[in-house]
């Protein structure tokens, strides 16, 4: 055991896939103590905040302020203001309504304002320029009014009498630290449509979708091994009639089969274990298959034969004389199993027959909420492409655990 | 040798396996599929469409030959094949040409009397000439029909047709006799005149007039002589009435039919069209063509939008801001800012009274109510594209301007709710003694767990995240609620069932606007005249009933003076606010309306002071828009 441990340790891609693996095991049990409470507490209102750190806009105004003399604020301010692209639109805007735009520069924002300025009225749309380009100059409008202004002043409203008090002056060379700041949250992979922190939602559902993936493993694994050990090691009608069990699974996709089933259990009775062992008992046979063939193989090797002289149980050769000698080839097919169930899951949360809602977060609920949202079509990278990398992240150590196992216990590949 | 036997045996019957498991396969995929329905779309067609019986051969266009420039394309409307283009019959699935929208008649190819308008709850005059009149005790109406209203076939439009539209509507019981049969006696004729008669109660007064105005919107009128030649074709029965394709149907709108197929719908314009004359629109439509491409989901129907394929689209598009706002495209709505849309419904979430737990917990269904984040709802689901319960509180009424002043907001202020009250809905069931007595975070009634199922067809995004919401409400409240999302035609199926003990809470829309609403939509909250009824496709779904309600209820068709309507409507927003029987989770447009500016512009704006209302240029007098089109340049 040891030994085969250190074997194991010496194939390069077997250490590859067990660290990713570890680290993101590690992760899930260290995360959450980071970052405690209930993954799907719907903390955001409104769909899919972006990534970083947000500050409380309320604490902040009462946060003591600095202040710092940058050279480029003022210019950022301009340019977040009016971007290239819109005083491309402005001039464009100019030239309809038949003003003379030679000898404007592109970079001189002060003439593009200027002419803006003068020949700008939000009350009077021109003929010929749509409603939608329309209210896009008028909310620039409301923007480039704000140019200039030295300060901003906050105000607060008594309830009582109705009554304004000016609360805070906000110069443009003021600045608060963040630190200092009462509330801040970071979240580093933003929200989801829900309004949910979607890193503290992704660590649940990877720890969620990894148990999915060992108990269908773990089922398949037990199903295809039992299988392959009776058929294998009994041959004859037993043999025929497994296999012929087993060819009819074959040969129905399995993928339809799991879609099957999973309608007609209905969403109330699909938890996470539910659908689990519905993965597990769709994927069995082609490890029933493979371990079949290995015990044939071995079946009429001596020390077998021995042991059949000696009297031996069914059992006791099965499980001390044969099982020993495709244990490592086992350990290969679970993993490879644990790695096929959790793609499954993902499959079929996403067709929204996956595990039911609310109570559990999985991989493949978070895509099938992200692609309801059309979150892919709009942008909201964070949403759905971080539970794809850990997906194939998952997959591919798996994966990787299982060729470097391969070439240590393959004695075909063995260098 | 015997082994060998049974190995062949084994093979024939391993071969007919994999052929049965490969066929049940095959039909299981179809059948699981379409999994993503139609979000946005809320009143699908309520039976299986019948087999397409009558579709055009593959004739002259093809999707490149419709002149862009000369053709509105649509999104979001028709959903599969055209059935018919039987204006009389059922099953049509025939959107661009006859539907019956929850706020304006579709009046492209078919018209009615008059167009409605929700923004002002004004009728505007289309076939009819003027308005209609009343007698003294809203008995009898008499409406003139235009003497410019002609037929395709050039024939005048007569009051003759607006009675054989009604007489076989009642025969063969289609949608104009199952709605309007009850409420209208007869209807006569004379040349250009009709005069419509109440159907009247025992006492000899209406049984309900506001029913009757509702006929004038809602009812596409057709040719008495068309009705004649199908009727003999079919020999007078009701189900081939119904059924029949009516490939030679006589129109009197400014589209016909032109080409369909699976891929499009396509109606090009009747340049004879009889509303060009000075009394009607003094012009004909613009665009030449209305088409129609058959996309497969709502996705599809939103990319072609953003890529300029679809001009306006009528359906639920989250976070519509940003498709101007960060992509910069020329697409807008109605309203330059949130809601960006006119909010005529709200969709409303359903208790089952068939549930014990439910019908004698007032405190349980108010709690519940109550404990619901609105506001996250408002943001998530609709992507804020509602008023919230804190702008508008709720009531029975819709958001407009002329239903809110129908009831006295300062009466029933201490009863409303705007949501995420955890402490107040507690305080509520602890008061009423449902409490978690064994510890377990859930609480109790009579000695067993309160568990309830929150319900909305799979695929309808919007619904199914309200759902999430109100889920996670019960978790914070001790109730244990569990989201379910069947398929729709499941859902469809129980959620009409009067005695389904299978949903608690679930979801349906009431009625939007017409000139019979509020009166519709308050019957179908609180009135017990839609209790047991099978197949109840028509309000109530939750079997509430309540005797006072309903003898308020029956009044208020009744009553005309304003004060006293708006004392009975006061009173039964009281009734509902404090029993609860269905709550409503926001508002939302009875259609939506998106257009993409790149070919075609003027489209209706709030701000442009035409006061079109926002129904896909298509509905009622949204219609209205299809004169005023201009091509972008």
């Amino acid at each position: 055991m040891k030994n085969t441990f250190r074997q194991l340790m010496h194939s390069s891609k077997f250490v590859l896939g067990a660290g990713i693996f570890v680290l993101i095991l590690l992760t899930m049990l260290i995360y959450p103590l980071i970052n405690p409470g209930n993954p799907l507490e719907m903390i955001g209102v409104g769909t899919f905040a972006k990534p970083g750190t947000y500050f409380s806009l309320y604490d902040a105004l009462d946060t003591k302020t600095e202040t710092l003399k940058l050279k480029d604020a003022e210019e950022n301010r301009l340019t977040s203001i009016v971007s290239m692209e819109d005083r491309v639109s402005m001039i464009e805007f100019m030239e309809k309504i038949n003003v003379d735009v030679s000898g404007i520069e592109m970079d001189d924002v002060d003439a593009i304002l200027e002419l803006w300025h003068n020949n700008f009225n939000e009350n009077s749309k021109p003929k010929g320029i749509t409603n939608a380009k329309w209210r896009n100059y008028k909310t620039l409008n409301n923007r480039i009014k704000k140019i200039g202004k030295e300060e901003r002043v906050v105000y607060d409203l008594d309830p009582a009498t109705d009554e304004e008090h000016k609360l805070k002056v906000v110069g443009g060379t003021d600045y608060v630290n963040i630190n200092g700041v009462v509330n801040t949250k970071t979240l580093p992979l933003g929200t989801d449509n829900f309004g949910r922190d979607v890193l503290k939602e992704l660590v649940s559902a990877c720890g969620t979708s990894i148990l999915i993936g060992l108990v269908a493993g773990a089922v398949a694994t037990l199903i295809g091994l039992l299988f392959g050990l009776l058929a294998g090691y009994l041959g004859g009608i037993a043999d025929d009639i497994i296999m012929f069990v087993t060819n009819v699974f074959t040969v129905i996709p399995s993928f339809v089969l799991l879609i099957l089933i999973s309608y007609s259990i209905g969403q109330e009775q699909r938890g996470a274990t539910v659908v689990a062992v519905v993965i597990g008992l769709t994927s069995w046979t082609w490890t029933a298959r493979s371990v079949r063939s290995q015990v044939i193989s071995l079946r009429n090797r001596d020390h077998v034969n021995l042991s059949k002289l000696s009297g031996h149980s069914l059992v006791r050769i099965v499980l001390s004389d044969i099982l020993p000698y495709i244990a490592s080839y086992v350990v290969m097919a679970f993993i490879l199993q644990v790695s096929s169930g959790i793609l499954s899951e993902a499959q079929l949360s996403l067709l929204g027959l996956g595990p039911k809602t609310t109570t559990t977060p999985t991989l493949g609920l978070m895509m099938n909420w992200a692609m309801l949202y059309a979150a892919h079509t709009n942008g909201y990278w964070w949403a759905y492409f971080p539970v794809i990398l850990t997906i194939t992240l998952i997959s591919f150590s798996l994966n990787l655990m299982n060729t470097g196992m391969d070439q240590v216990f393959n004695p075909a590949l063995r260098d | 040798m015997k082994n060998n036997l049974i190995k062949k045996l084994i093979s024939i019957v391993a071969v007919s396996a994999m052929t049965a498991s490969l066929l049940a396969g095959c039909g299981a995929e179809e059948a699981a599929a379409p999994v993503a329905e139609p979000a946005a779309t809320e009143e699908p067609a309520a039976e299986e469409p019948a087999p397409a019986e009558a579709e055009e051969p593959a004739a002259e266009t093809a999707e490149g030959e419709l002149p862009r420039d000369e053709t509105l394309y649509f999104a979001g409307q028709q959903w599969g094949t055209v059935n018919s283009w039987n204006v009389i019959g059922v099953n049509q699935n025939n959107s661009m040409a006859i539907a019956g929208n929850a706020s304006g008649y579709r009046t492209l190819m078919f018209e009615t009397l008059y167009m409605y308008d929700p923004l002002s709850g004004k009728c505007f005059p289309l076939l009819a000439d003027g308005d209609y009149q009343w007698n003294d005790d809203q008995t009898e109406m008499t409406v003139k029909i235009k003497d410019a209203a002609k037929w395709s076939d050039g024939s005048d439009v007569t009051g003759a047709d607006v009675v054989r539209t009604f007489v076989i509507g009642v025969e063969i019981g289609n949608n104009t006799g199952a709605t309007y049969g009850a409420y209208i006696d007869k209807i006569e004729a004379d040349g250009k005149n009709i005069t419509i008669y109440v159907a009247k109660t025992d006492e000899g007064k209406p049984v309900n007039p506001l029913f009757v105005v509702d006929f004038l919107t809602g009812t596409p009128i057709a040719q008495a002589a068309w009705i004649d030649t199908l009727y003999e074709r079919c020999g007078g029965d009701a189900t081939a009435i119904l059924n029949d394709p009516g490939e030679d149907v006589v129109w009197s709108g400014p589209y016909k039919k032109y080409f369909t197929d699976d891929q499009k719908v396509v109606l090009e314009r009747d340049d004879n069209y009889w509303g060009q004359d000075a009394s009607m629109w003094g012009s004909l439509p613009v665009p030449k063509y209305i088409a129609h491409t058959i996309y497969a989901d709502n996705p599809a129907g939103q990319a072609a939008l953003q890529a300029g394929e679809v001009d306006v689209c009528q359906q639920f598009i989250s976070n519509v801001q940003d498709l101007w706002e960060k992509d910069g495209l020329p697409i807008s709505t109605y309203y330059e800012e949130a809601p960006y849309g006119v909010c005529l419904t709200m969709p409303t979430a359903w208790y089952n009274m068939n549930l014990p737990v439910l019908a004698d917990n007032a405190a349980l269904r108010k709690a519940i109510a109550m404990a619901v984040d609105y506001d996250s709802i408002i943001a998530n689901a609709m992507t804020n594209q509602s008023p919230s319960f804190s702008d508008v509180p709720r009531s029975l009424m819709n958001p407009t301007d002329g239903e809110q002043a129908l009831y006295d907001h300062d009466a029933v202020k201490d009863l409303q709710w705007a949501g995420n009250d955890i402490d107040g809905a507690i305080a509520l069931l602890e008061e009423a003694g449902i409490k978690d007595s064994d510890g377990d975070g859930y609480r109790e009634y009579n000695g067993e767990k309160i568990s309830l199922n929150a319900v909305c067809p799979n695929g309808w995004t919007d619904w199914q995240a309200a759902m999430e919401i109100v889920a996670a409400a019960g978790e914070k409240i001790g109730v244990e609620i569990t989201t379910l999302y069947p398929e729709w035609d499941i859902y469809q199926t129980v959620f009409v069932d009067p005695s389904q003990t299978e949903y608690a809470i679930f979801m349906w829309s009431p009625e939007a606007a017409s000139p019979s609403n509020p009166w519709h939509r308050v019957n179908q909250f609180l009135g017990s005249e839609y209790v047991g009824v099978e197949n109840n496709w028509s309000g109530n779904w939750g079997q509430y009933t309540n005797e006072e309600a309903d003898k308020l209820i029956k009044q208020i068709p009744l009553t005309t003076d304003a004060a006293e309507i708006k004392d009975l409507y006061t009173k039964l927003t009281e009734i509902y606010l404090t029993e609860v029987p269905s709550f409503s989770l926001m508002y939302r447009p009875s259609v939506f309306h998106a257009v993409n500016e790149s070919v075609w512009t003027n489209f209706p704006s709030a701000d442009d002071g035409r006061n079109i209302p926002p129904l896909d240029c298509t509905d009622g007098y949204g219609i209205a828009a299809l004169y005023g089109l201009e091509l972008a340049e």
